[in-house]
């Protein structure tokens, strides 16, 4: 506890622009979480309509694709798309990232991080997504059908607004765990906030001294938890909103950590 | 097709130990979590205010903080800090504690979601407290939150992976790191570093399903 608290093991904090250094690594880790979670709800958005066609073989490997996405482990699919990825993809992405981007995301190592991370939160959201037009009234989509509009004007006008709008907790809940996630790339060695901590900490930074790595990582740790407090609460208030408006109840789909979905009656 | 087997055949034995070394990590860390989250779930529904308040602290803590942070917290900090921790320690600790927290989340709901009515019930036929949340609440809670405690441990599971990414434990994933560095076979290692992780995940997504039929409450 002393070692802890001791003033000493704080200065690093107040010296030079370390503070400065370790946000600035921390918005780049919610630039990452960002682009993922957009790139992520549109190609989500594809595989839980895929999922739901009325094509069976469709249905099926679109079906697969999902299943195995969402149940490897995130830093494996990282690693893997990574190693595995052409150097030439890599250049191509750093010809065409728009220079209004910060250097860090320009790199063709944030491609592959932004590739991973999406491959496998796209498989998630689909299955919020699916979970949340499943939830439906069935009626909504047969009244949809007899009053004439053709399939993408049901999705359109009818399912997807209700079906999106009551998945929302659920999406806010997946986006925490985006933003956790996006500390493993520290793993493929992008400067976000994981590694920046690891530079401030080692041994040739300043002239030998190195803040203590116990003190950096809590102050990294505040700063997860402020924003996913922030994101918690807000995914709450919409809960409760949703189930006020229509008077369903929220069920977890599994494999998820932070997760609502499938509705029910309310008791 | 035959380079692929091979590569399976070749490294048979740091692949298997690299699964079996996984598989404990995550059953120390599952034992860990369902002790913490039991009693974090005991505070949050004590009847003192402030117990209350402690346990909901434990869980936004340990929910919002990414398990990385945790790990170099738990592993290199304490080091640094002169405590002589192991990584088997480090790394059962911070899995555990980080799961634990959605243990006690959903045991609280579990428990919410015991009708007032069968403890008010309960209590009018004579029983006292503690046989009311003994043999009433508790055997209800229990088979309602199967499913989604069965969902955590899938997760876990999978996120046993970043105790192998950041400290020094021969997981199957660093085994397969090894392997793909050594062979320069990036994509058959990862290949089958990724049949081994699904057959994990798998077989606890069947376990979970079997068990939900038999005993799991729908609600």
């Amino acid at each position: 506890m002393g070692y802890l608290f001791d003033p000493d093991n704080w200065e690093w904090l107040i010296t030079a622009n370390n503070l400065e250094f370790l946000l600035e690594g921390f918005l780049v880790n919610l630039q990452i979480a960002l682009v993922a979670l957009v790139c992520s709800l549109i190609l989500g958005l594809a595989l839980a309509l895929g999922r739901l066609s009325r094509s069976r073989p469709l249905a099926f490997l679109v079906g697969l694709w999902v299943d195995v996405w969402r149940n490897l482990p995130v830093l494996l699919v990282i690693l893997y798309v990574y190693l595995a990825m052409p150097a030439s993809w890599r250049e191509a992405y750093e010809d065409a990232a728009p220079a209004f981007l910060p250097d860090v995301m320009q790199t063709g190592r944030v491609f592959a991080a932004l590739l991973a991370l999406v491959l496998y939160n796209s498989a998630v959201l689909a299955e919020i997504m699916r979970a949340g037009i499943l939830s439906l009234d069935r009626g909504q989509g047969e009244a949809a059908a007899a009053l004439g509009l053709s399939y993408w004007q049901r999705m359109r006008i009818v399912i997807l607004p209700q079906g999106l709008r009551r998945m929302l907790p659920a999406t806010v809940s997946q986006l925490i765990t985006l933003n956790k996630d996006t500390t493993l790339v520290y793993i493929i060695a992008i400067e976000e906030v994981a590694r920046r901590g690891r530079i401030l900490t080692g041994f040739n930074f300043f002239g030998g001294v190195q803040a203590p790595l116990l003190q950096v990582f809590i102050v990294i740790g505040l700063m997860f938890i402020v924003t996913n407090l922030a994101l918690s609460r807000l995914s709450r208030r919409l809960e409760i909103r949703e189930r006020e408006r229509t008077g369903t109840m929220v069920e977890p789909v599994a494999g998820l950590e932070d997760q609502v979905v499938a509705t029910l009656p309310a008791r | 097709m035959s380079s692929w087997l091979e590569l399976l055949t070749d490294n048979f034995d740091a692949l298997a130990s690299g699964f079996w070394v996984t598989l404990r990590l995550v059953g120390g860390s599952f034992a860990l979590a369902a002790v913490v989250g039991t009693l974090v779930a005991a505070l949050r529904i004590a009847p003192s205010k402030w117990l209350q308040r402690l346990g909901g602290v434990y869980v936004e803590t340990f929910r919002n903080i990414p398990l990385l942070v945790l790990l170099f917290i738990a592993y290199f900090g304490l080091r640094r800090a002169g405590v002589p921790i192991n990584t088997w320690v480090a790394g059962i600790a911070s899995l555990g504690l980080y799961t634990a927290a959605y243990v006690a989340e959903v045991l609280r709901s579990g428990v919410f979601a015991v009708s007032r009515g069968q403890i008010d019930a309960a209590l009018s036929l004579g029983f006292d407290q503690r046989a009311t949340l003994r043999r009433i609440v508790l055997p209800q809670a229990f088979r309602t939150v199967i499913s989604p405690l069965g969902s955590i441990t899938i997760a876990m599971i999978k996120n046993s992976v970043i105790v192998g990414g950041a400290v020094a434990i021969n997981d199957l994933l660093k085994e397969t790191r090894i392997i793909a560095s050594r062979t320069f076979e990036t994509e058959t290692a990862f290949f089958w570093a990724a049949v081994g992780y699904l057959l994990i995940t798998v077989a606890a997504t069947i376990a979970l399903r079997r068990l939900e039929q038999r005993y799991a409450i729908r609600r």
